[in-house]
């Protein structure tokens, strides 16, 4: 089947022979989210850009929906929703104002414009905000009526160029539940760029990791993490006394790590079976009559993912960043 | 022009007409002013017609600084046009747009045609005043049609050049940084006097400006033939413009999608 997004060598070149993309290729399945992670200036907008046909490729090919990005942009246009960075609405329109008008270009006729409108108003929580001008809007009303604006003609493959930066939690929420159930209930294909570690994580089926204009890694979070390196257990004993013993049994499922919580009795390994071997460990030490007072399974983040392929953190400034949390324990549930 | 293409334009000339008329500190003052203008001059001068050697024979004063207001009140409207042109440049909303299967031609047509609107409305404002006040209208209704079809002409035409403008450097103050220019243009005309009261290096200038032919014309359209100038004349000046803005901003903004940025 060909992919809902095809990218072969994509170079985009801008005066100074600066490369904003630099040879990318990728393939994003029909009903897929693809997560296309970076910092600042990475490229996702570019990207993004010349997926939306806003702009030429300087070298490489794309197609969108099966047409070229380039020679038939038209097809394109009409196949794709785009919610760009910084929501760009008219301060001085409704919300519904602006959903007609989208209808309109998309070429729905009155009747069937007005319903969409109304229904898509509703799907985003801005039903009683619809007859307002959007200068009245906070952000995380203006980032939903944005996406309701790309929604307009239920395109096949959706474009969200950073859709939750800057919104509060609530209203990253928001937009996460509508993404995830435009793909689950429309198989909507969905392209969506983030510098939240936690948001790729949270929606994408896959992820592709920018650096420079560069794709420098690939995968499902899952493996992408799992290449990088295996969970950390940490365990606390319940009598300091036996953390040695506790250490020595450990050490059988893999090499010891210092264990970050510092707690009396704590000590941890990276657990070369993966989540997988955590019952195996408590079994072992139940048999070896050591009482556990906490346990703790730490996947690699994708924030360790970003080091390990470039070499940097992701985000210098970590205190906005949703994704610090550590993912959940997420042991096998065994009967 | 498909039937889609007409309904995006209408629909872009509807959105551009709505949100100006929300912001009455974009439209106030492009109504105000000319009449402004109109009230001072007639007021000052009420007495020259007739009396001062070389000036038309017209029914007052007002008859023949109605064109005047006209034209100066279409340039408004058409800076307003290309602001709003460079805010959606700037805020996202062009790319919105463009990124859609709205055509090339609603994107600019809706925008100029929405302006174009707005000058229609002035020039009905200006000339129901102006009839108010005691103005004839010797041209007759086909005088002023033709009148208010220039004044719109001359909206498209400066609105399209601002729009160059716009793509050219993606700034709304430099778009309203020509405003300014125009008057001075409509100033060292003959819009608010004749040219036969002039003298010196400002008659040279006036002669030589081709708003005073313009602006002429459209008082033709008001005053009949009493001072020269041509309807017909003025009809054909602002037609040109306009396909020039047209055509200037439609090359623009090609070269500005090709470009990307």
């Amino acid at each position: 089947m060909p992919g809902a997004i095809e990218a072969h060598g994509l170079v985009r070149e801008f005066k100074g022979g600066i490369r904003a993309v630099d040879g990318v290729d990728l393939t994003v399945a029909p009903g897929e989210i693809y997560g296309f992670l970076g910092p600042n200036g990475a490229g996702k907008t570019t990207m993004v850009r010349i997926l939306a046909t806003l702009l030429r490729p300087t070298r490489g090919r794309a197609l969108v929906a099966g047409h070229d990005v380039v020679a038939e942009a038209a097809a394109v246009r009409r196949s794709i929703g785009l919610a760009l960075q910084e929501a760009a609405l008219d301060r001085y329109m409704t919300g519904r104002e602006l959903l007609r008008l989208q209808g309109v270009l998309h070429g729905l006729s009155g009747a069937a414009g007005r319903t969409r409108a109304a229904e898509l108003l509703d799907r985003v929580g801005l039903a009683e905000a619809a007859d307002r001008q959007v200068r009245t809007y906070s952000g995380g009303m203006r980032r939903r009526l944005d996406l309701a604006m790309a929604l307009v003609h239920a395109p096949i493959v959706l474009f969200l160029d950073e859709p939750t930066t800057g919104l509060d939690p609530i209203s990253r929420a928001t937009i996460w539940d509508e993404v995830r159930r435009l793909n689950t209930d429309a198989g909507t294909t969905v392209f969506l760029t983030t510098q939240y570690l936690e948001e790729a994580d949270q929606l994408a089926a896959r992820v592709g990791i920018i650096d420079g204009g560069r794709l420098v890694a690939e995968g499902t979070p899952r493996e992408l993490k799992a290449r990088v390196g295996d969970p950390t257990l940490t365990i606390v004993v319940g009598d300091p006394a036996e953390a040695p013993a506790a250490a020595a049994l450990l050490a059988a499922f893999g090499p010891p790590v210092p264990a970050r919580s510092g707690a009396a009795g704590a000590v941890a390994a990276r657990l070369r079976a993966g989540a997988a071997a955590v019952a195996d460990v408590v079994r072992a030490l139940d048999e070896a009559g050591i009482a556990v007072a906490g346990l703790d399974l730490k996947e690699p983040s994708l924030d360790d993912v970003f080091i390990a392929a470039t070499g940097r953190r992701l985000r210098e400034d970590d205190a906005d960043e949703p994704g610090a949390e550590p993912l959940a324990v997420d042991a096998p549930a065994r009967p | 022009m498909s039937a889609l293409a007409l309904r995006q334009t209408a629909a872009l000339a509807h959105r551009s007409v709505t949100v100006t008329l929300r912001q009455p500190d974009v439209w106030f003052p492009g109504i105000f002013f000319p009449l402004v203008l109109m009230a001072i001059f007639s007021a000052s001068f009420g007495e020259a017609p007739g009396r001062i050697a070389g000036f038309p024979q017209v029914n007052g004063f007002l008859d023949f600084a109605l064109a005047g207001a006209v034209l100066q009140g279409a340039i408004s409207p058409a800076t307003g046009a290309a602001g709003a042109f460079a805010n959606d440049l700037e805020g996202g909303f062009l790319d919105r747009l463009v990124a859609s299967p709205a055509s090339r031609v609603a994107v600019l047509g809706g925008r100029l045609a929405g302006a174009a609107a707005i000058a229609v409305a002035q020039t009905a404002v200006f000339v129901a005043v102006a009839l108010v006040f005691g103005a004839r209208a010797e041209g007759g209704a086909e005088g002023l049609l033709a009148l208010v079809t220039t004044a719109a002409l001359v909206t498209v035409a400066v609105g399209g050049l601002g729009i160059v403008l716009a793509l050219r450097t993606g700034s709304a103050e430099a778009v309203q940084g020509t405003f300014p220019l125009y008057f001075a243009l409509i100033f060292f005309s003959s819009a608010f006097f004749p040219r036969e009261t002039m003298h010196g290096w400002f008659r040279a200038v006036a002669d030589a400006n081709p708003i005073s032919h313009l602006v002429e014309g459209m008082r033709a359209g008001i005053i009949g033939g009493a001072e020269g100038g041509s309807a017909g004349t003025a009809l054909a000046i602002a037609a040109g413009l306009a396909a020039l803005g047209l055509a200037g901003s439609a090359l623009a903004l090609r070269g500005r999608l090709r470009r990307g940025s």
